[in-house]
């Protein structure tokens, strides 16, 4: 079997509470094969969140481990070419338009290019914003946003998508379209998928559906 | 160009939007302060340029004095024109005098000049408003402007001059009868005292006031262009007796320039004030932005970004506001500077009589030298400043979780 994109080991999280502390994870075991795609439902509060913050490496687990390809180094110079990430609130920065919002994720890597630029262009055609490329953010709705904001996620290339309940700011049928739009992306990319959701639906057309309870995580398909 | 300075550029001039507010401000703040130091360190340097210019028109580049009248001053003049550098010397005998026309009287410094040299170290001629220095002969002298004005005697006056003399004459129980001469000429330099207080006649006239004989009380020397004054002085020196010195017009004024340059310091050191308090405003600005864009930065650290590289776009914003800010200044501070004497004009009209500025502030004209070594401090100064006023914020913005970040409402 070849090596996992992502794989975590025995994570167990906790934050202060009270007198005491709030164990959020228990002891969480993941492997994510190379273009698989995962989903990750659970109850608000189960500490899907918290799980894939510790999987970006955005936060460190109070035991256990996360590698990417293998490499224990989550640091934010390696984060920048391995994995994209897309956020429910889909964060995209005001100041710039659509195109250089989806070339900042590139800026970063620091390798800023005409094929760079023609590569930005062609996922906001592929996520159907060509015609939206120079539109600002507060000029865009909210399912077109997020649509600039996957084709930031997948601008370098990467081999692991980290969604946050990218539909959770969304209507029904804008989300469910997001969410065809980023499976069929990740597919095309051979890029990995991790997809926290509540939505069982969104959850069931992932190839493996995980659900986190008491902190850990076990099969989720219904 | 980096993603850091890139996101900057964009902060202070999001597309779509030519000049935001929160910009519009931090740049106008620092404008302000920029241009203000200008104008007041342009007309500061003009006062010291124009005092410079006076004292080596009217006296030349050195000045040889003696602790006692100079005699057989010709030989030392010959001795000092063979001196390298020098271009030529003239004598002079100087002391105050009392001027009486009518029933008005003033107490002027009468100069006396060597009419045959004097055009080749000083550019007095060029002062004479009426009449010229070649009318000028044993029995006539030449007033400065409000001198004239004061006792009221106009050219082809007959005047009265009492030399100092005179008191030991009284003492000796004989009498010294004041010298008759006319007024030949009218002289104007632009700087009030001067132009209050002095007068010039012959070396001939000013040795008899003075009871001189053939001796001058000292020599002007003008120095050829591009030499270096304080090497010329030393050569001079090189050759003098021990009785006699040259001294350049900086060592004759050092005290009045040390004053002027101190206040030069002090003016600056104050209105460097006002930059600093624009960049407080920046500071408080950027740190404004950081609470704004918690989220933002959360994002940037979880596409990569370092904390360093998210640390150095919000000191960057400050680094463009001063550049900026400093552009701005410069060109409304100079724009001022040549407006400047429309605006004393103005005002002067508006609120007392033009007199009062040639009165109190000795110049007809408010004067301005802005030189490339106080512009070049002024920006370097603001730019600096600007920039350490981004620091905190970007400390601020480096030390935020991006997971926290993210989470922020």
């Amino acid at each position: 079997m070849s090596e996992p994109v992502l794989s975590a080991r025995a994570l167990r999280k906790s934050y202060p509470s009270g007198d005491g502390r709030l164990e959020v994870l228990r002891g969480v075991d993941l492997d994510i094969a190379a273009g698989e795609s995962v989903s990750i439902r659970g109850e608000s509060g189960s500490g899907k969140s918290t799980l894939l913050n510790l999987l970006a490496g955005l936060d460190s687990p109070d035991t256990g481990s996360v590698s990417w390809a293998g490499s224990t180094d989550t640091g934010a110079g390696r984060r920048a070419a391995f994995l994209g990430m897309v956020f429910q609130s889909f964060y995209l920065v005001p100041e710039l338009d659509a195109l250089a919002n989806v070339l900042l994720a590139r800026r970063i890597l620091g390798r800023l290019d005409p094929a760079a630029r023609t590569r930005a262009r062609d996922l906001l055609a592929r996520v159907g914003l060509a015609e939206r490329a120079h539109h600002l953010p507060a000029h865009l709705s909210g399912g077109e946003r997020q649509r600039v904001a996957l084709a930031r996620a997948l601008m370098n290339s990467p081999r692991l998508i980290l969604a946050d309940e990218p539909t959770g700011n969304l209507d029904e049928q804008t989300g469910g379209g997001v969410i065809e739009l980023l499976l069929s992306l990740c597919a095309s990319a051979d890029a990995a998928l991790v997809l926290v959701t509540h939505n069982a639906a969104h959850a069931a057309r992932t190839r493996r559906s995980l659900l986190l309870t008491s902190g850990t995580l076990g099969a989720g398909r219904a | 160009m980096p993603w850091y300075l890139h996101l900057a550029l964009r902060q202070l001039f999001p597309t779509g939007r030519r000049f935001p507010f929160f910009t519009l401000i931090s740049t106008l703040g620092v404008a302000l302060g920029v241009a203000l130091l200008i104008i007041v360190m342009g007309v500061m340097g003009g006062f010291a340029y124009e005092i410079r210019h006076m004292i080596v028109d009217t006296e030349g580049e050195v000045q040889i004095v003696a602790r006692s009248p100079i005699p057989d001053y010709r030989a030392l003049m010959r001795k000092i024109d063979s001196v390298p550098g020098v271009e030529a010397a003239t004598p002079y005998a100087r002391d105050a005098v009392m001027l009486k026309f009518g029933d008005k009287a003033a107490f002027p410094m009468l100069r006396g000049l060597d009419l045959d040299s004097v055009s080749r170290v000083t550019q007095l001629g060029e002062y004479v408003r009426v009449g010229s220095l070649d009318d000028l002969d044993d029995d006539s002298i030449i007033l400065s402007a409000q001198l004239a004005v004061s006792i009221g005697a106009r050219v082809g006056d007959t005047v009265e001059v009492y030399s100092p003399l005179i008191i030991n004459k009284l003492a000796a129980d004989s009498v010294f009868l004041p010298r008759e001469v006319r007024v030949v000429g009218i002289l104007e330099i632009g700087h009030q005292q001067l132009d209050s207080s002095t007068a010039y006649g012959t070396i001939r006239l000013a040795q008899d006031l003075y009871g001189l004989g053939s001796t001058v009380h000292g020599l002007d020397v003008r120095i050829k262009p591009g030499m270096n004054e304080d090497d010329v002085v030393a050569r001079i020196n090189a050759v003098l007796p021990d009785d006699i010195r040259a001294l350049s017009w900086q060592d004759s004024f050092s005290e009045f320039l040390w004053v002027l340059n101190l206040e030069r310091n002090m003016i600056f050191f104050l209105l460097l004030f006002i930059v600093i308090v624009a960049a407080f405003s920046v500071t408080s600005s950027l740190l404004i932005s950081v609470v704004r864009k918690t989220r933002e930065i959360g994002l940037l650290g979880a596409l990569g970004g370092k904390p360093v590289h998210v640390a150095a776009c919000f000191c960057a914003q400050g680094l463009f506001i001063g550049v900026l800010g400093s552009v701005a200044g410069l060109a409304l501070g100079l724009t001022a500077l040549a407006f400047r004497n429309n605006v004393v004009l103005w005002i002067t009209r508006v609120t007392q009589h033009p007199e009062v500025l040639r009165r109190y502030y000795q110049f007809s004209e408010l004067p301005s030298h802005t030189s490339g070594a106080t512009v070049a401090l002024i920006v370097a100064l603001t730019i600096v400043i600007s920039t350490l006023a981004g620091l905190l914020p970007a400390w601020k913005a480096a030390s935020l979780k991006p997971v926290e970040a993210l989470r922020s409402e």
